[in-house]
């Protein structure tokens, strides 16, 4: 199958250019109003619905755990064990949100594959799939953790440069994905041969 | 919205035009994937329907999303590590999980543990499988659309894992039981503060109660969806509360009593096995809710007879290597979501030759193929939610 | 259901308006949020958030490194040859430490390395704020492992039914009898 390679993200001359004060404003919009989809797979993701509890409140940080699904989302929590089975569905999810995206990775079987890294079954690590921004280790980390994570990530945010180059060095590189990944269809099982009919 | 005042007026069969030229209500059948990521299927379970129209004809569970090799992983550690590994597979009964490994464990020794030990875990199970079903009791409405209720099960929830994390360390991984009883003692005090804590938790839950339970819209959602029969119970090996919202009366706590519930459940304590006989997703719900009632009153006669106990350790002495000696032994706890079981094949090394686990999710979800046929799209969420399971449970 | 929700159902109020006024009755009380960011949470000593190491109690035994159920611990060391220190005595060979780190990203936060520790050099910290850019930021090094030990609390106090520890006990036993003559002695090693 062809591949026809997707084009870098590009952002136009005005960003490029704009003076910094603009640039300031943009990141502290992004920042703070960070629509988080979570991608829950396993015992993290019970320690992320604490989190976005009345007790530890994310929203108190602009985190909103509202979106609808991956196209309205700015920030993407891989909690919980990545599967073989399960990583194309990562990857798909991850490349229908739009940019800027972050990825936090919460716990330790997202980060390196965890208790479970000589599975045969078990992604080493959501990193391995997706680019991740911010790493929170724990099997699973409580909820303050992912606070502190989305501490380190807005700190980053606020860092982060507005130009075409940083943007590339953030998505390019060799994970970046092609058209044929985010438009092939999932595996097709086996056919079943008829046997003697 | 404003149409359906006019239908209800017309007799006979009403022809419905759909604007796309479809020719009336001729459908045909429609093979639709849900999941493996939805939001209704807390976690990465998938399901493949066949609809016809709105009415689901057949439902097919894929499993295997979460599949994470436990058992095989299990055979290549010691005992003491399989338990780290063993919590993990049902993440909301972290406890209990790692009971029936080291029953079994200890049976297969002979070992006797210490009294305060077998009261202690039996506290511990019976605050985990409360922390359990206070999920459900959250996260079941939520997916019915009522969001209001999982902010005051998670409350709860707090409560009890701040108690939980004093004695283990742990929030929801407790890691506490180790092969010959607890891996140390309980804090000074920690009796007391679960004593407030069950009672600060059974002085709130009347608010989540007023939520759900005579709830109309949450009645109306669940009533009469998603029977039951006793028989697919059996055909299906279906247990724990779902079972015993169809009238299936059976719990191991007292049936195959293990720990200290012969004493909870004997006639006149406080232990008793909460049954419905309507068997759809309301009675599952009931079920969810009284056993939350049990399993309090459980602790508080825990906490009681702990503080009466003699004086005493909460393990034994054991050999740096531990090795099981040749044999097999099936070992069966009552989980909070059902029978959770550990076959374990051991020969005379350190690690088992083989742990087979049966897990309660796993065949409770396997009955989903008889449940959704004939029901309605709109009806799947809430019969998929009360099957109450947990997909490592499932996949393992 | 609860005797007290049929009740309340039979004196004809309806379930809907029991639900908003228990919503109601929990606007008016204080909220429960923790502040975490400003308000550092209280947790009590057995949290399982960081493992420290007490550098200086590790003889590189290697027994928390075999224990661990993910294999994380990585410790590298040499045997140094200490001098004797009296004359014609001998040479003693003594294990050094180079490095120790433990692979956070892998850990399971179980504790067996810390249980396994003969030695007391592994300690559990409720720190958490250990949050990484970069995945190979969460292998932590000797020192950074050393620092994490002014966090560690002191461990609680046993519930007053414990057994008492192996020392106390030790101390309320009698005395040891005396030494058995050699040759019962040597006859008890045989059997």
């Amino acid at each position: 199958m062809a591949t026809v390679d997707l084009p870098l993200p590009r952002l136009g001359v005005g960003a490029e250019t704009a003076p910094r004060p603009i640039k300031v404003v943009l990141n502290w919009g992004r920042r703070y109003s960070l629509w988080v989809f979570n991608f829950g797979l396993a015992c993290c993701a019970i320690e992320f619905i604490a989190a976005s509890m009345a007790r530890h409140d994310f929203i108190r940080l602009g985190v909103i755990p509202f979106a609808p699904g991956p196209r309205q989302a700015d920030l993407m929590v891989v909690s919980g064990t990545v599967t073989d089975k399960m990583a194309p569905a990562v990857r798909r999810l991850y490349d229908q949100m739009p940019e800027p995206k972050y990825v936090i990775s919460f716990g330790a079987c997202s980060n390196s594959g965890g208790p479970y890294w000589d599975s045969y079954c078990v992604t080493k690590g959501v990193d391995t799939v997706v680019p991740v921004d911010v790493y929170v280790p724990g099997c699973p980390p409580r909820p303050e953790a992912l606070l502190q994570g989305i501490i380190k990530l807005q700190e980053k945010i606020a860092s982060e440069s507005l130009s075409s180059k940083g943007m590339r060095a953030k998505y390019g590189g060799h994970r970046a994905a092609t058209a044929a990944e985010v438009t092939r269809p999932l595996v097709a099982p086996p056919t079943r041969e008829v046997v003697g009919g | 919205m404003g149409q359906t005042g006019e239908v209800t007026t017309t007799d006979g069969p009403r022809e419905l035009t759909v604007g796309m030229g479809a020719g009336g209500l001729a459908t045909a059948d429609m093979v639709l994937n849900i999941g493996p990521q939805h939001p209704a299927t807390h976690g990465v379970l998938r399901l493949r329907i066949v609809v016809d129209g709105e009415r689901i004809i057949t439902a097919e569970p894929v499993v295997g999303y979460m599949h994470r090799g436990a058992e095989k992983l299990f055979e290549v550690r010691d005992y003491r590590q399989i338990i780290v590994l063993a919590n993990r597979h049902d993440w909301l009964s972290a406890f209990a999980n790692e009971l029936g490994v080291v029953l079994g464990v200890e049976q297969m020794l002979g070992l006797e543990v210490p009294e305060r030990a077998v009261w202690a875990r039996t506290l511990l199970a019976e605050l985990n499988r409360v922390l359990n079903h206070l999920m459900f009791l959250g996260s079941y409405p939520l997916e019915l659309g009522a969001i209001t209720p999982i902010f005051y099960a998670f409350r709860e929830r707090e409560e009890l894992q701040a108690v939980m994390e004093e004695a283990s360390g742990g929030r929801m991984h407790y890691m506490f039981n180790r092969v010959g009883g607890l891996k140390e003692d309980l804090p000074a005090g920690w009796l007391d503060r679960v004593t407030h804590a069950v009672r600060a938790v059974r002085g709130r839950l009347p608010d989540l109660e007023a939520l759900i339970s005579g709830n109309e819209i949450l009645e109306a959602r669940t009533r009469g969806i998603g029977l039951l029969s006793p028989e697919a119970v059996a055909a299906y090996g279906v247990s724990g509360p779902i079972a015993r919202a169809s009238g299936v009366d059976m719990d191991l706590r007292r049936d195959a009593p293990y720990l200290a519930y012969p004493e909870l459940f004997a006639p006149g304590g406080p232990g008793r096995v909460v049954t419905r006989t309507a068997g759809d997703c309301l009675a599952r719900l009931e079920v969810l809710l009284e056993q939350v009632h049990v399993s309090l009153d459980l602790a508080d006669a825990c906490v009681e007879r702990m503080r009466s106990l003699p004086q005493g350790p909460v393990n034994v002495r054991l050999p740096k290597v531990l090795k099981v000696p040749e044999g097999d032994l099936y070992t069966a706890t009552e989980n909070p979501l059902g029978f959770n079981g550990y076959y374990l094949v051991s020969r005379g090394e350190k690690t088992p030759w083989r742990l087979k686990l049966r897990s309660a999710s796993f065949n409770n979800i396997g009955v989903l193929r008889e449940l959704l046929p004939g029901a309605l799209i709109s009806d799947m969420v809430a019969i998929l939610g009360s099957t109450f399971f947990v997909v490592g449970d499932i996949d393992k | 259901m609860t005797e007290a929700a049929k009740g309340s159902r039979a004196a004809g109020i309806p379930g809907l308006v029991r639900g908003l006024a228990a919503t109601a009755r929990t606007l008016a009380r204080p909220t429960h949020t923790s502040e975490y960011p400003d308000a550092p949470p209280s947790l009590p000593p057995r949290s399982r958030g960081v493992i420290a190491l007490l550098a200086e109690n590790c003889t590189s035994c290697m027994l928390c490194a075999r224990e661990c159920p993910d294999w994380c611990i990585y410790i590298d060391s040499h045997k140094e040859t200490v001098p004797a220190t009296t004359p014609g005595g001998r040479d003693r060979q003594r294990n050094v430490l180079d490095r120790f780190a433990i692979d956070f990203s892998l850990c399971m936060y179980c504790g067996i390395c810390v249980e396994v520790c003969p030695f007391d050099a592994l300690f559990w910290s409720p720190e958490f704020e250990y949050a990484e850019l970069d995945i190979r930021e969460l292998l932590h090094e000797r020192d950074r492992l050393g620092q994490w030990m002014a966090t560690v609390p002191p461990p609680p106090a046993l519930d007053e039914r414990s057994a008492d520890p192996a020392e106390v006990s030790a101390l309320g036993k009698p005395a040891r009898a005396p030494r058995a003559p050699r040759q019962a002695a040597a006859e008890e090693g045989q059997a």
